[in-house]
């Protein structure tokens, strides 16, 4: 009898004294962008070696699960490709500039398009890519989910009012696209550069232009976009040094595949 | 002193019946909360948003912002699941059959662990499996992209396996024993015996076993997702890409605003699954009810 | 059980031999289908097994169990998510098991059938058919939207809770339908209360297939990812392997399956793809195993018969 008293009280006292220790600690929440995520993480993990007594979790979710949550304050930042225009009480910290590829299969034969072959690419109006200079080969179009920010963008800068085929696959993150198209024989798909450098893939210039850091800079290439970094209201004091170590660590910006926000010579809006 | 204990004893027994009952109360507040919390998300498309529930069901049309039509999503769930009943079905009543009118002690002992196990396996392990080994076949024998309805529904039609198995063989064991040896002593094969008299008595135990299939593989979401390629259209064939009703929430849950149209309707598409859920739940509490 | 393999005619005369012979023959077919069948799935569970075995087996090494995730780059390990796997695992069978037992003990052993026992047993059923992604849904309206708790392990292993209760519930009434009715008489006949007959008596000889059924459970939640996804998150503290805190963000294995092909930067999804379904179906095979030897032995040591 005594026992099982004891071991109540055990159980007892260890569900009042856990939440505590699990809050003792400082702890940052980040969420949202899978885009984001890879430079978040690599921040984070080295932010903590040099504060090892704060805790960092960083999760992906989508640009609109990073707003979502950091609207209804459960958690301290939201990351996202995209604005919130919703919500008026969240702070935008800029964080750098992500560049978007359109992406093909190696073997299609064709290394440029012009902006008018990609909306009819995308838009289901040819579907060999033997009709626009490559190889006789069905085209399969990879999209993203429609609440996806890379495909915000994408629409935004690339196709205009064309809408994009539903027939090929749909794939939720920029990993999967880049495994899928580089597995599919005629596939053509659009994703995050930090997510396809380096992947073997096909980056497909765009009117002459190739997806690089200069072309982009320069504002030859069109597709690219901001990363935010949303916080409700102003962020706390260890919050904004953790945003401030991200935002300033152009090397880790760099090694990751993104692009300096001070470097660029074009604005959003001159596209 | 005996007083006093037999008082304690009975006050003890008091408490206890509270504890208890409250747990079992827990169960019906955990189902309450989810219909309640489910259908007030799930309804805001079709009362904030006064989308109407007829083109939510039945229009092909899927605009997120504008007109969520979910019918491309709910003929996506039909067909894999239909898919996988016709050949999962079929396959795990005749194993049922094995494991209750054939198999010699050894093999059960083999069968079973091996069915217990392919029941612990994890959703996702058996997407990746089908990632691995079934899109890669598909792919090289058809010239498709590999992803689609056939990858979706080989992967569902084994993820169901163990249910029908072991409720249908469930359902052979509680026939009674007179019938079959009835039917032998008539002079009947055994394989007479088992389609012309145990299957048809088994015929209610057997509906269970089906549609308790059918709820498994309606649900199923991320064994799905990794092989059926997500195309937001009416499966047009075997190897097209296509989606269900689970796999667009999962793919577009995460990237919808709070209170948008588009994420009133995967709610709507999660209240859906929950009543085809809980109508399969009727239909087996009807099909028991009739084999009582 | 066994039907003798030829069975008898007992007509012959009315049947014609070749009849006869065209039905024993296709007795003979079906049997040999059945056994085929039966056959192919120990052989595709077999086949499971060696690929994965073949493929991630090389993969088992120190720095993959044990090692960090990575992000962007190859070499990640799986040691956090391992740990939160088992985590979310206990966190989730401390708050079922008391739940579904007590009401397994009084659906079965109290209720007297009539409106609430019939609701509890509906709400049961329904419970056990809500998909898991369904119910990960609603662990987000509730604990993440209304409660404001962030995505964590106990957020995580809160959603299993409801999502196995009905399970247990139901291992919960088996088990007690295997202890006949003559220890229960028995029991009261000496005085016992029902509470002491049920706590003293009949709990002790249903551990045994009640340990059984909990661990093969245990298997799945240390498997189940749909429900994770919008509760547990898909991430782990960076700095702490073993993050015991349960306000933290705690991805488990599963869903790093998931997410690795899903949502991740790496360039080695195989491996870390491959890596992990060995380790799960590991997993697996261990919890069932391991079910079986305690439900035995425990029946053995508690009861004093064999199962």
């Amino acid at each position: 009898m005594t026992r099982n008293a004891a071991l109540a009280a055990l159980l007892v006292g260890l569900a009042l004294v856990a939440p505590q220790v699990a809050l003792a600690d400082t702890s940052i929440t980040l969420q949202g962008s899978t885009a984001l995520l890879p430079l978040i993480k690599d921040a984070a993990s080295i932010y903590q070696q040099a504060h090892p007594d704060v805790k960092i979790a960083v999760s992906g979710g989508g640009s609109g699960t990073g707003i979502n949550l950091v609207a209804a304050k459960a958690i301290d930042v939201g990351n996202s490709d995209i604005l919130a225009p919703a919500h008026p009480e969240l702070v935008d910290h800029k964080v750098c500039v992500i560049g978007f590829a359109v992406i093909a299969n190696p073997n299609v034969g064709v290394k440029n398009l012009s902006k008018k072959q990609i909306q009819e690419v995308f838009g289901g109006k040819v579907t060999n890519w033997k009709e626009v200079g490559g190889i006789d080969q069905k085209i399969t179009v990879v999209n993203r989910p429609r609440s996806s920010g890379t495909r915000a963008v994408f629409t935004k800068t690339l196709m205009g009012s064309v809408t994009a085929t539903e027939t090929g696959l749909t794939e939720d993150a920029t990993g999967t696209v880049v495994d899928v198209v580089a597995k599919t024989p005629g596939a053509v798909s659009y994703a995050a550069l930090s997510g396809t450098r380096g992947k073997g893939l096909l980056e497909l210039s765009i009117d002459g232009n190739a997806p690089s850091d200069e072309n982009i800079y320069d504002g030859k290439y069109p597709v690219w976009s901001y990363e935010h970094m949303f916080t409700n209201g102003p962020p706390s004091a260890d919050v904004s040094r953790f945003i401030a170590f991200v935002t300033s660590n152009s090397a880790l910006v760099k090694k990751d595949g993104y692009l300096l926000i001070r470097e660029m010579k074009v604005k959003e809006i001159d596209r | 002193m005996i007083a006093t204990q037999a008082k304690r004893a009975h006050a003890q027994e008091r408490i206890a019946t509270t504890v208890l009952r409250m747990a079992a109360g827990f169960v019906i507040l955990a189902m309450a909360l989810l219909l309640i919390y489910l259908a007030t998300e799930g309804l805001k498309l079709f009362v904030v948003d006064h989308f109407s529930v007829f083109a939510f069901l039945f229009s092909g049309d899927y605009q997120p912002d504008t007109h969520p039509g979910a019918a491309i999503y709910i003929v996506g769930s039909l067909s894999v699941t239909l898919f996988a009943i016709c050949i999962g079905g079929p396959f795990g009543i005749a194993v049922g059959i094995f494991l209750s009118e054939l198999a010699p002690l050894r093999m059960s002992q083999i069968l079973k662990p091996a069915i217990d196990v392919m029941v612990g396996i994890p959703s996702v392990v058996y997407g990746w499996l089908g990632l691995q080994l079934l899109v890669p076949l598909i792919r090289n024998t058809t010239g498709s992209p590999g992803f689609g309805l056939l990858a979706a529904g080989i992967v569902l039609s084994i993820m169901i396996l163990p249910t029908v198995i072991t409720l249908s063989e469930d359902a052979f064991r509680s026939l009674s024993p007179t019938l079959k040896e009835g039917s032998l002593a008539l002079g009947a094969t055994r394989w007479q015996t088992i389609v012309r008299v145990l299957l048809p008595s088994a015929s209610s135990g057997l509906t269970v076993a089906l549609i308790l299939g059918i709820a498994r593989a309606v649900g199923e979401t991320l064994a799905v997702q990794l092989v059926i390629g997500n195309a937001s259209q009416f499966p047009h064939g075997l190897l097209n890409p296509t989606s269900t009703l689970p796999t667009e929430i999962v793919q577009d849950l995460g990237g919808a605003a709070q209170g948008s149209m588009l994420e009133h309707a995967l709610f709507s598409m999660a209240f859906l699954l929950l009543l085809i859920a809980m109508s399969l739940i009727l239909i087996v509490r009807f099909a028991l009810r009739k084999r009582a | 059980m066994d039907i003798s393999v030829n069975p008898p005619v007992s007509n012959p005369t009315l049947l014609g031999s070749a009849g006869v012979r065209a039905r024993r023959s296709t007795d003979r077919l079906a049997t040999v289908v059945l056994w085929g069948m039966a056959i192919s799935i120990i052989v595709m569970l077999a086949c499971f097994v060696l690929y994965l075995l073949v493929l991630g087996v090389q993969y088992m090494t120190p720095d993959f169990i044990f090692g960090l995730p990575k992000e962007g780059e190859a070499g990640g390990g799986i040691g956090p998510e391992i740990f939160n796997s088992f985590y979310i695992l206990v966190l989730t069978l401390v708050m079922t098991v008391p739940i579904a037992v007590s009401a397994g003990v009084y659906i079965q052993e109290y209720a007297r059938p009539g409106r609430f026992r019939g609701l509890v047993q509906f709400s049961a059923e329904a419970l056990a058919t809500v998909p898991s992604i369904v119910m990960g849904l609603f662990g987000l309206l509730i604990f993440v939207y209304f409660f404001h708790l962030r995505f964590s392990a106990i957020v995580g292993a809160m959603t299993l809770t409801i999502l196995n209760l009905p399970a247990l519930m139901r291992v919960t009434q088996e088990a007690l339908r295997t202890v006949p009715d003559s220890l229960r008489e028995a029991s009261m006949s000496i005085g016992a209360t029902k509470w002491q007959t049920i706590t003293k008596a009949v709990l002790p000889s249903a551990i045994g297939p009640m340990t059984t059924g909990i661990v093969l459970i245990a298997g799945r939640i240390f498997g189940e990812t749909a429900a994770l996804i919008y509760t547990a998150g898909l991430s782990v503290t960076t700095n702490s392997p073993y993050d015991f805190s349960l306000g933290h963000p705690a991805e488990t294995l599963a869903v790093h399956l998931w997410y690795t092909r899903s949502e991740s930067t790496v360039p080695d999804v195989a491996r870390i793809g491959n890596g992990s379904a060995l380790v799960l179906l590991f997993m697996v095979l261990l919890f069932n195993i391991a079910a079986r030897v305690l439900g035995r032995t425990l029946t053995k040591r508690l009861t004093g018969k064999s199962s």
